[in-house]
């Protein structure tokens, strides 16, 4: 216990840099404005293909914005910014195969019978 | 031959600097951040499969095209406004995705003070890692209160419930039944935002963990904060993958 102690005393307050979190408060304010944004199409606009691509493009947006800063990925290496980059969008493409797989199910069990 | 011992011992120590005999790093992180960066992408896996499920499963069923206001059928899939339209002590009243856009503001809150406790990491300034650690407990918590009421909420259903076909009225959800839809909307309710939960509770738990050693001044010793820096690309993630959820299921 004595240690560690010891080691808070050694810090003096003038020793701790002062914050830098204006970048932080920056990626908050677009986070909460796409999330706004978003509402405002929930309820001024009618649903449809054309509005969930807006809000598939809107996610991205968000997606990118907390992976690239709050995760600091933008600031890594290349190679491991394309090391999750690239699973990841192949995990994108399963994604849009299995909709549209799962569109073709849909038809045809509706017609099955007529 | 003795004396030369010590001269072969250290060239075996010396360090390697060759780039392909382990002496580089390419990737200029440290192993525990990059072994945190592709356990997240397997749990990325995890999420997708979850998503991709609902996105095929949606798709194979019809959708409401009217005439009229949407009515509850295990026939088509339900309109997400419609279903998730309660608030927490305004019973009755129809607020459509209004406690939803609070859970995720809290998240979002939550996000932001895990990286505020990251950045007083790199500045060695204890105090205030505890401090945005606390709140991030806080709002975490927050977050996972609100999502038992939210699932309590789906499991209990609304008073009007949903007429079955003998006249009997079904209220709420579970498993094998539901009132708002068909089957598979409920279950895909409960395994999705139930695996996100969890994530949200495993994360409050690290939080927690990394409040105390960092307390008992265990990271201040060590001369870095990493681990706050590791658990928060964690929370991130658990946050990141809301971002998702929130979109597929309760947006679109």
């Amino acid at each position: 216990m004595a240690s560690h102690a010891t080691a808070d005393h050694d810090l003096a307050p003038g020793e701790i840099a002062k914050p830098n979190t204006g970048w932080i408060w920056k990626t908050f304010w677009v986070l909460v404005g796409i999330t706004a944004l978003e509402f405002v199409f929930v309820f001024f606009m009618n649903a449809g293909t054309a509005r969930n691509t807006i809000f598939i493009i809107l996610t991205i947006f968000k997606a990118f914005f907390i992976v690239a800063e709050f995760m600091h990925l933008k600031h890594e290496t290349k190679g491991l910014i394309w090391t999750i980059l690239v699973p990841t969008s192949l995990l994108i493409w399963l994604l849009v195969a299995l909709i549209t797989e799962g569109s073709a199910i849909g038809e045809v069990l509706a017609h099955m019978f007529s | 031959m003795a004396h030369h011992a010590p001269s072969a011992t250290a060239t075996l120590d010396a360090p390697r600097t060759g780039t392909w005999d382990g002496g580089n790093e390419p990737f200029k992180a440290s192993y525990g951040k990059l072994m945190m960066w592709f356990f997240l992408l397997s749990d990325a896996f995890t999420f997708a499969a979850f998503l991709t499920t609902y996105g095929f499963i949606r798709h194979k069923h019809e959708v409401f095209e009217g005439p009229g206001k949407f009515v509850a059928s295990t026939r088509w899939w339900p309109v997400p406004d419609q279903v998730f339209n309660a608030f927490p002590g305004l019973h009755g009243v129809d607020l459509p995705l209004a406690f939803v856009a609070l859970m995720t503001m809290i998240l979002i809150f939550s996000s932001v003070t895990m990286v505020l406790a990251v950045e007083a990491g790199h500045r060695m300034d204890k105090a205030d890692v505890q401090k945005w650690l606390l709140w991030t407990i806080l709002f975490g918590a927050t977050f996972l209160g609100s999502q038992a009421w939210e699932w309590s909420h789906f499991i209990h259903g609304t008073d009007k419930g949903l007429t079955m076909a003998d006249g009997t009225v079904f209220h709420g959800a579970n498993l094998a039944m539901n009132q708002y839809g068909p089957v598979l909307f409920a279950d895909l309710f409960f395994f999705i935002t139930g695996f996100h939960g969890t994530h949200v509770f495993s994360g409050v738990c690290l939080l927690i963990w990394c409040f105390i050693a960092t307390t008992n001044g265990t990271f201040h010793k060590r001369g870095h904060y990493e681990m706050v820096e590791k658990i928060g690309l964690y929370w991130h993630f658990v946050d990141l993958v809301w971002v998702f959820v929130f979109t597929f299921f309760y947006l679109v």
